[in-house]
């Protein structure tokens, strides 16, 4: 066998996207694969550049809000609540106890409908069907929940600068207790049907290894870095709005792998219909808006204002001249910043793991290209 | 390299022995038995899905009022015309520019003589609605605006005041 000493390998340089149905969006991932395993990937994003900061520059204070829903499309009441605490930080507008109620409670809602549809997504990515079906079923009493509020499905605009569109409609409350009362049943059957399931835990179980090392050097935020082990939420750490006086506990895992950041993702849909049991009780009566001036011109000045989205760490940084319009915004994205430690993951895991890696750092593209 | 192996060893993996090996096996058809009796119970619960716009008309879906659907304009009954002054606030406020309105007349008899929104360019925030002083302009619950044409999304003031006939007030929450 003389021609063996010929024989080569070599390192192959294969794309994965933009147009790929596992990547959640359009991202490109150029991946150097040696035979089965990953060498080196390289994210490439921008496909969704929306110019969404710069457009703030040219609108007004309130015309950007329905802007804001629009690029973490999953989690769009979060963001609203970012941009409306910034606003009114540069303001100093205080708003009623119900408004931030029942803020917290739309946040809340949208976590959990977030979080199913990162549950489903995931069983796509790992060959399963149903679960995507089943939750987005559940997603659909919390998105109608939303249309009789907002009037909308996805895309609210519900916040407004001093308070809300409208008060809850008659029937929300009742509707809602009785979402929170079959809910967490439904989540132990799709833990029956995915998280517990021998087939699923094979594939997800030391795969993506996220240390905490990696964490802090990376700034990732969220599930993600309670996965790893660390126990950082800004609902805890900045206590923003309304949740000090709220009970609720921030899961953590210790392992670091991808099923890690599944299992604490499937507890904090739990915790937060713990936190909307206690918000529904609390609900005060009373007004929902505050007078606000029709021309709003803020002070010169700049704020940063933190909130927790279902992805981690969500920030809107303002800087106000004086005029009707921001001077500068930004986001500081947490699917962005999570999305910078993939090349990390990847590193040495099955081409075939890439898919699952991915779902589990639950990106949103819109949200890391803005 | 060799650091992925190794996570991917360090799991549940059990030793060789055969005990371990059947007691996977049984794990596994436990769990796999749990995951079809979820689908089993779902395959009893009603159906969710409509097939939509195939679907039967006499369950034709109708959202609540507050809707945030197409544009109509509001008439003023007793007085039999449109409540809109032709303030062009609602054109001025629009975050996309999508609406035009050509005023007409003066003082009090002020009135738009066309009011075309592009429902295309639309994002429905409803600043519109909310800037207008005098209540004139409303959202429907209308959701269904599909056209084949892109440019029969543009509305004037025709059909605008032909789908307000049946409001009486804004379209709001209850």
């Amino acid at each position: 066998m003389e021609t063996r000493s010929d024989l080569r390998t070599e390192e192959l340089l294969i794309n994965m996207g933009p147009q790929h149905p596992s990547t959640h969006g359009v991202l490109r991932l150029v991946l150097t694969i040696d035979g089965e395993r990953v060498v080196q990937a390289v994210p490439h994003i921008g496909y969704l550049h929306s110019s969404m900061e710069k457009i703030a520059e040219a609108k007004t204070y309130r015309q950007y809000m329905p802007f804001a829903d629009r690029y973490d499309y999953l989690n769009a009441m979060g963001n609203e609540l970012a941009y409306v605490r910034a606003v009114e930080k540069l303001c100093g507008i205080e708003v009623t106890p119900r408004c931030e109620y029942i803020r917290v409670i739309m946040a809340e809602m949208n976590r959990i409908a977030s979080h199913l549809v990162y549950f489903g997504t995931l069983g796509l990515d790992t060959g399963s069907w149903s679960p995507f079906l089943y939750c987005f079923r559940e997603r659909e009493a919390i998105i109608q929940l939303f249309e009789d509020t907002s009037g909308q499905r996805l895309l609210y605009h519900y916040f407004r600068i001093g308070g809300l569109r409208n008060d809850l409609p008659s029937h929300f409350c009742d509707k809602l207790a009785e979402f929170l009362d079959y809910f967490p049943a439904r989540i132990n059957e799709y833990n029956d049907l995915l998280t517990n399931n021998i087939i699923f835990q094979r594939r997800m179980q030391g795969i993506g290894y996220l240390s905490p090392e990696l964490c802090r050097r990376y700034s990732v935020t969220g599930p993600n870095i309670r996965g790893a082990g660390i126990p950082y939420d800004i609902r805890r750490v900045v206590g923003y709005s309304v949740y000090p006086e709220l009970e609720f506990d921030i899961p953590t895992r210790p392992e670091g792998d991808a099923y890690a950041r599944h299992l604490v993702r499937v507890e904090e849909m739990r915790q937060s219909v713990r936190i909307l049991k206690q918000c529904l009780e609390k609900l005060p009566e009373g007004e929902i808006n505050v007078k606000v001036p029709r021309r709003l011109k803020p002070v010169v000045g700049e704020v940063y204002e933190r909130v927790e989205s279902p992805r981690g760490e969500l920030a809107c940084y303002l800087i106000s001249d004086g005029s009707e319009k921001p001077w500068r915004l930004h986001w500081r994205a947490p699917s962005f910043y999570n999305l910078q430690v993939l090349p990390e993951l990847l590193k040495g895991a099955y081409v075939a793991d890439t898919v699952a890696i991915l779902g589990s750092i639950d990106i949103v593209l819109p949200d890391v290209d803005r | 390299m060799d650091a992925g192996l190794d996570m991917r060893t360090t799991g549940t993996k059990s030793d060789d022995s055969i005990l371990s090996i059947l007691r996977l096996i049984v794990q596994g058809i436990v769990s796999i038995a749990k995951s079809h009796w979820v689908t089993l119970v779902n395959f009893w619960r009603p159906t969710v899905c409509e097939r939509y716009p195939h679907k039967d008309k006499s369950l034709d879906y109708k959202p609540g009022p507050g809707y945030k659907g197409d544009f109509a304009l509001i008439t003023d009954k007793e007085k039999g015309r449109l409540r809109c002054i032709a303030c062009q606030s609602c054109e001025r406020a629009c975050p996309n520019h999508c609406i035009r309105v050509v005023p007409a007349g003066k003082g009090k008899d002020r009135y738009p003589a066309e009011f075309y929104i592009d429902v295309g360019l639309c994002m429905n925030c409803e600043i519109c609605v909310e800037v207008c002083p005098v209540d004139a302009l409303t959202m429907t619950p209308d959701y269904e605006c599909s056209v084949h044409d892109p440019r029969d999304l543009i509305r004037n003031i025709k059909q605008l005041t032909e789908r307000g006939m049946e409001f009486d007030e804004v379209s709001r929450v209850r």
